[in-house]
C-alpha cells in the first residue's frame, strides 16, 4: 500500500484505466465466464433447468456427425475465403494504387459491397441466382451456359456461398492493404529503380515486406469474421443441402438456439471460440514478430 | 498490490451479484407468469373502472395512447392482420407495432421473451406444432380464464390444437393446410384436369410429363429440416404412414415411411429444390407443374395461371383413402407476460370477429370460419376456399410434442441426406430412427 501511494503515477494510471477495465469485465469477460459455466449445464431456456451435467454437452457435440461436418465446413470455408479475399484485396489495392486518374471513384465503387448488411447481400444474391427470375440464370441461359440450382445442389451450394462472401468482403481486405500501401516509403522504390529492379522485384523486396504486417492483420480479422459466418448460410441454404453448407454458427442456431438448449449451444460457442483463437493465433504470432 | 486485491474482490462481488440477478431460476418466472394469469382472472371480475386501469401497462396512465406490440409470422399471415388494425387503434386509443418474423425467428422471439417478468409482446402468432412446448412452459396465457370462448362458426377441428383439456390457449386465425399447387396449363398438357389428380400415381404422371417438356415436374423446398418434413408429410399420409405412433415414439423407418420416401425420391427427381418464393413463382409461371404448398403462399383466382387442390389421398386408384391435409394453421394467443392483457384480449376478439375475418379474404386471408369459407359471394371470386374448407374440416395435426422442433431438425437433416443422394433411403431413415428414439427417451 505504501509503495502504491508512494507511486502517484501508478495510482493515476489505475484510476484512468479502471472504467475501461470495468466495462471490459462486464461486457466481455463476464459473458465468456457465464457461457463457460452454462456449457457445463443442461440449461434449457424455456424450462429454466440448469443442472450441472459435466462434460456431457461437449461429449454430445463431438459425437455429433453434423457438428463435425460443420467444423470441417467452417474451417475449409474460412481458409479458402480468407485466402481469396486477401489475395484479391491485394491485387485490387495494387491496381488502384497504380491508377493515375479516377482513383477516388474506383476506390469508392470497390467499397460498395462491404457497406451492405449481410442479410441484404444474401437476399440480393438469392434474387440474382433465382431459377425463375434471376438475372444470372437468364444470362447463362441466353449464352448457352449450363444453369445450376445454385443453393440446393450439393455440388454448387458451398461454392455459391463462398463466392458471395468473397464478393462482399474483398473490399475490406482492399481497404486495409490500400492504406498499408500508402505507408511504403517512395524513396525505396526510387532507389530500387536506380538499381535496375523490375516491377516484380520491387513488389517482392519492397512492397511485400512493408505491408506484411498489414496482410497478417487483414487475414486475422477476416478469419475471425468468417468463422462467425451465419446470415448468408441461414438465409440462402439453412445449412443444406445434406449439411454441405452448415457452419458452426448455423449448427449452434439449429440445434442449440432454436431448441432453446442454451447449455448445448454454450458448449458449441466455447469450442468455436477456441478454434478461432487457434487459427487467428497463427496470424497474431506472425504480426508480433 | 493491496489495491489490486481490493480491485479483484470488488470485481468478483460485481460478477457474483450480476450472476445472481440474471440467473433467476425458472420457478421465479413461472410464479410471475402464473401470477399474471391470476391477475387476468381477477381483472375479468373487476368493475369497468378497474378494468380500464388494468388495460394500460406499467408506466402508462389511463387516457394515454397505449403502445402495443404484436409478433407475427411475416407475409400474408401478418399483412391481413395489419389491414384490420387501424380501426381497432382508433377505437381503443392505441398504437400497434407489428413485428414480421420468419418461422424460426417467430418461435425464438416468443420463447426468449417468455422469461421476462413483463413481456414485450401483447399478442403473438403461434404455429400449432409449438403448442405443447409453449403450454408446458407457461408461455401462453389461459384464454378461457380471461373469458374467451369459441363460437360455433369456427371449424371445430381447427380448435383442438388450441386447447389443453378444456382450457383455450390459442385461437385459430389463418386456415393454413397443405394443398397441392398446380399450374393449370401444365396439368392440361399432361392430359389431366386438376380434379382428376386423385392418386400419387396421377401426380407423378403429371410431373413426368412436365419434365419431358423441359419444365420442372415437381418443385419443393430443400433448405431447413422443418420445410423438408412439412412438404413430405402429405405424401407420407397418403401411404398410411406417420412420424410417431400413439405413444409419440418415432416411426420413421417403417415400411410405409420407406415406401413414401422412395416415391418422394422419384417425384423430386422430376424437378428441383427451391426457396418458398421460387416454388410459388415456378408454379405460377409454368416452369414447374406441381408443388406442395400452403394457401397463404398464393391467392388463386379464375384467371390465375395456377391453382390448388387437396393433395392426393391414396397411392393408386382403388387404394386406401387417407386424410392427407396437414394442418399448419396459424393461431393467435396472448403471452402470459403480456403488458396489456385485457386490451390484447379485446384485440384478439376483434381479429377473430367474423366480419373482420370476412374482410381479410380479398387481402389473402383464409379464416377458419364456415361463415367466411362457405359464403356464396366470397366463393364467386375465390372458389379455391371451398377446397380449403374441406381440408380444414379433416386436417391432420403434426404431433403435439414439446420436442417437435428437435424432431424436425433430426428428421429433416436425414431426409436431406437422402434427397441429396449422400445416404440411401434405408440408411438415412434408420439413422433418423435411432436419433429420434434417443431424443424421445
Amino acid at each position: 500500500m505504501k509503495r502504491f501511494y508512494a507511486d502517484g503515477k501508478s495510482l493515476f494510471a489505475y484510476k484512468m484505466t479502471a472504467p475501461t477495465i470495468l466495462i471490459l469485465i462486464v461486457m466481455t469477460i463476464y459473458p465468456i465466464i457465464f457461457t463457460v459455466g452454462y456449457s457445463f449445464t443442461d440449461y434449457n431456456y424455456l424450462k429454466g433447468d440448469k443442472a450441472f451435467c459435466g462434460l456431457s454437452n461437449y461429449a454430445a457435440l463431438f459425437s455429433n456427425a453434423y457438428f463435425r461436418q460443420s467444423v470441417i465446413n467452417t474451417i475449409v470455408f474460412t481458409i479458402i475465403a480468407v485466402a481469396l479475399e486477401v489475395l484479391l484485396g491485394l491485387l485490387l489495392a495494387l491496381f488502384v494504387n497504380g491508377l493515375g486518374w479516377g482513383r477516388k471513384i474506383v476506390r469508392t465503387l470497390i467499397l460498395l459491397p462491404y457497406l451492405l448488411p449481410a442479410v441484404t447481400v444474401a437476399l440480393i444474391w438469392r434474387m440474382m441466382l433465382s431459377p425463375n427470375y434471376g438475372i444470372v440464370t437468364q444470362v447463362f441461359t441466353a449464352i448457352g451456359l449450363p444453369v445450376y440450382n445454385w443453393f440446393y445442389d450439393v455440388k454448387t451450394a458451398f461454392g455459391s456461398i463462398l463466392l458471395i462472401d468473397v464478393w462482399q468482403n474483398v473490399p475490406f481486405a482492399f481497404l486495409l492493404v490500400y492504406a498499408q500501401l500508402q505507408t511504403v516509403p517512395e524513396d525505396q522504390y526510387q532507389a530500387a529503380s536506380i538499381d535496375g529492379a523490375g516491377a516484380l522485384q520491387r513488389f517482392r523486396h519492397i512492397t511485400l515486406p512493408n505491408i506484411g504486417n498489414g496482410l497478417a492483420l487483414c487475414a486475422m480479422l477476416r478469419t475471425i469474421d468468417t468463422f462467425r459466418l451465419f446470415e448468408k448460410v441461414n438465409i440462402l441454404t439453412g445449412g443444406g443441402p445434406a449439411n454441405s453448407t452448415s457452419t458452426i454458427t448455423q449448427f449452434m442456431y439449429t440445434y442449440g438456439i432454436k431448441t432453446m438448449k442454451f447449455g448445448f449451444a454454450s458448449a458449441c460457442a466455447i469450442v468455436m471460440t477456441i478454434l478461432v483463437l487457434v487459427l487467428s493465433g497463427i496470424y497474431i504470432k506472425k504480426a508480433m514478430k | 498490490m493491496k489495491l489490486k486485491k481490493i480491485g479483484s474482490v470488488v470485481t468478483c462481488a460485481v460478477m457474483a451479484v450480476s450472476l445472481a440477478a440474471c440467473g433467476g431460476d425458472g420457478n421465479a418466472s413461472e410464479s410471475v407468469q402464473t401470477g399474471n394469469v391470476q391477475t387476468q382472472t381477477d381483472e375479468a371480475q373487476a368493475d369497468s373502472t378497474q378494468k380500464e386501469e388494468n388495460t394500460v401497462g406499467a408506466g402508462e396512465e389511463a387516457g394515454e395512447t397505449v403502445n402495443m406490440t404484436l409478433i407475427l409470422r411475416g407475409g400474408t399471415y401478418a399483412d391481413v392482420i395489419k389491414e384490420a388494425l387501424p380501426e381497432f387503434e382508433e377505437a381503443h386509443n392505441c398504437k400497434i407495432e407489428v413485428l414480421d418474423m420468419t418461422f424460426d425467428d417467430l418461435h425464438t422471439g416468443i420463447a426468449l421473451d417468455a422469461a421476462n417478468e413483463e413481456g414485450t409482446y401483447d399478442l403473438c402468432m403461434v404455429d400449432g406444432s409449438w403448442m405443447a412446448e409453449f403450454t408446458e412452459n407457461n408461455v401462453l396465457a389461459n384464454l378461457s380464464a380471461m373469458g374467451y370462448s369459441f363460437d360455433d362458426d369456427i371449424i371445430p377441428n381447427t380448435t383442438s390444437i388450441c386447447k389443453v383439456g378444456e382450457d383455450i390457449y390459442l385461437a385459430p386465425y389463418f386456415g393454413n393446410v397443405t394443398v397441392m399447387l398446380y399450374n393449370k396449363a401444365a396439368v392440361e398438357a399432361a392430359g389431366y384436369q386438376p380434379e382428376d389428380i386423385t392418386t400419387l400415381s396421377d401426380m407423378l404422371a403429371v410431373a413426368k410429363k412436365a419434365q419431358e417438356s423441359g419444365a420442372n415436374g415437381f418443385a419443393y423446398r430443400g433448405d431447413t429440416g422443418d420445410n423438408i418434413v412439412s412438404d413430405f408429410l402429405p405424401i407420407l399420409l397418403a401411404h398410411g404412414g406417420w412420424v410417431v405412433d400413439d405413444n409419440n415414439q418415432p416411426t420413421v423407418n417403417t415400411d410405409e415411411f420407406k415406401a413414401a420416401m422412395n416415391y418422394y425420391m422419384e417425384l423430386i427427381g422430376t424437378g428441383s429444390a427451391m426457396s418458398k418464393d421460387d416454388v410459388t413463382a415456378a408454379v405460377d409461371n409454368g416452369s414447374a407443374a406441381l408443388a406442395i404448398g400452403w394457401p397463404g403462399w398464393y391467392v388463386p383466382t379464375e384467371d390465375s395461371a395456377a391453382g390448388y387442390t387437396v393433395s392426393p389421398a391414396m397411392t393408386e386408384e382403388g387404394g386406401t383413402v387417407y386424410n392427407t391435409s396437414e394442418y399448419g394453421t396459424w393461431c393467435i394467443g396472448i403471452p402470459s407476460n403480456s403488458p396489456h392483457p385485457d386490451l390484447a384480449l379485446e384485440l384478439l376478439e376483434y381479429i377473430m370477429d367474423p366480419e373482420v375475418q370476412l374482410a381479410s379474404i380479398p387481402n389473402g386471408g383464409v379464416p377458419c370460419r364456415y361463415s367466411c369459407l362457405t359464403n356464396e359471394e366470397v366463393l364467386k371470386d375465390y372458389p379455391h376456399l371451398e377446397v380449403v374448407c374441406k381440408a380444414l374440416e379433416n386436417g391432420v395435426y403434426r404431433p403435439t410434442i414439446a420436442e417437435w422442433t428437435e424432431f424436425t431438425n433430426i428428421l429433416g437433416a436425414e431426409m436431406g441426406n437422402i434427397m441429396a443422394g449422400t445416404k440411401s433411403v434405408d440408411d438415412g431413415l434408420n439413422d433418423a430412427q435411432a436419433q429420434l428414439e434417443a431424443l424421445m427417451q
